[in-house]
């Protein structure tokens, strides 16, 4: 560590970052070895995760901020063919990789969506709110739920690539800011604003009260 | 550096955990037999029939014909399935399949559970010929009970 480390990545950030790389494996395995209570029980976790950062792009600290790192075509394609000012000042999400979270968010949460009415009553487990919609339309989600995972799975892989690109190619080594929130030699940037730990406590309890109402209420 | 190689280890890492989550889980070296995927697909008919009917059902005009079409279709699928699972093609086989161990350990169970599904599908084309969308729908929880009554002992457990 030296004196230009600063903060890039806020602890929330960080944590909602690490649940997800351990929850997407681990539904994938429980919904492969036909552990649907399980499957279930992690995608109403991960519906509130989803939630949680939704919230936190609006009211989190500064690179948690949609505002701050989705930006339009045209600085991502000045990004990607080498205008590399076009970085949120050097730290957080740079254009590319903005859109690359929010396609990531959006099907992931379209993910936890079809799930909730997926499923056949005949026909194994089903989602807790699979009763409210026909028996075609439970279908088609199914269906499309099986395809979104592929899907994921495709983006989760350009993710990584991108990743290995930038340690490897670029020699930025972007997974340990994401571990400790901290990176080097960006001290001119003066590192991330925070948000205050009431904030974050308040956006996860409004996060968190839609899955337990379809939990409780709902099913 | 020690933090880079640590950063490194850890992307090549979930790099080979996402790799190997995409793999299929099967190990046997022999092909896969045939009938499983044949036995899948009718299977998967059999689902998708039974759907197209209780969506069907769920309309204020029940189109008969379309009914009793997906009724043969199940009551013919049905029929089908004996042959389908010949010993040695189960899941613990290795093959890509939920067909559990007990389909061959108890097969005068499973034979009756087939015998079930038979009747009960020819029953209810009958009821779907006849024409009344109400006593259709009234024979819906009585066929998925046929399917319901083998998933939950000769396939592999997703609850």
């Amino acid at each position: 560590m030296t004196s230009d480390t600063v903060k890039v990545w806020d602890g929330w950030i960080r944590l909602f970052h690490w649940t997800i790389v351990l929850i997407i494996p681990a539904m994938w395995w429980t919904a492969e070895n036909g552990e649907m209570t399980w499957h279930m029980r992690l995608g109403t976790v991960l519906l509130a995760l989803l939630l949680f950062r939704i919230l936190w792009g609006f009211f989190g600290s500064s690179t948690a901020r949609f505002g701050s790192f989705v930006k339009g075509p045209g600085a991502v394609i000045s990004y990607l063919t080498g205008n590399r000012r076009e970085g949120a000042a050097g730290i957080g999400h740079n254009p590319a990789g903005g859109w690359s979270v929010l396609v990531l968010l959006g099907v992931m949460l379209a993910q936890v969506g079809l799930g909730l009415f997926s499923g056949d009553p005949y026909d194994g487990a089903t989602g807790p709110l699979n009763h409210i919609v026909g028996a075609m339309t439970a279908g088609w989600m199914t269906d499309w739920h099986e395809i979104g995972f592929n899907v994921l799975l495709s983006l989760i892989a350009l993710h990584i690539a991108a990743i290995l690109y930038y340690l490897l190619v670029k020699h930025e080594n972007l997974v340990t800011p994401m571990v400790t929130g901290k990176r080097e030699g960006q001290a001119e940037t003066g590192g991330i604003e925070s948000a205050s730990l009431m904030r974050a406590v308040v956006c996860f309890a409004v996060a968190a009260a839609v899955p337990i109402w379809i939990w409780f209420v709902a099913d | 550096m020690a933090l880079r190689n640590t950063g490194l280890a850890m992307a090549v890492l979930i790099a080979l955990t996402a790799c190997g989550s995409n793999g299929e889980t099967a190990s046997s070296d022999t092909p896969e037999p045939a009938v499983i995927g044949e036995r899948q697909d009718n299977f998967e008919e059999i689902g998708d029939a039974f759907r197209v009917i209780r969506g069907e059902l769920e309309n204020d005009a029940p189109d008969m014909a379309v009914i009793s079409a997906n009724a043969e279709i199940i009551n013919a699928n049905a029929m089908n399935i004996e042959g389908h699972f010949p010993p040695g093609t189960g899941m613990d086989d290795g093959y890509d399949s939920e067909a559990l161990a007990t389909i061959w350990e108890r097969p005068e169970e499973f034979a009756a559970a087939h015998e079930r599904l038979v009747s009960a599908s020819a029953a209810f084309l009958e009821t779907a010929d006849a024409g009344d969308a109400a006593a259709v729908a009234e024979g819906v929880p009585e066929l998925g009970g046929a399917c319901k009554n083998c998933h939950d002992t000769f396939r592999l457990d997703d609850e």
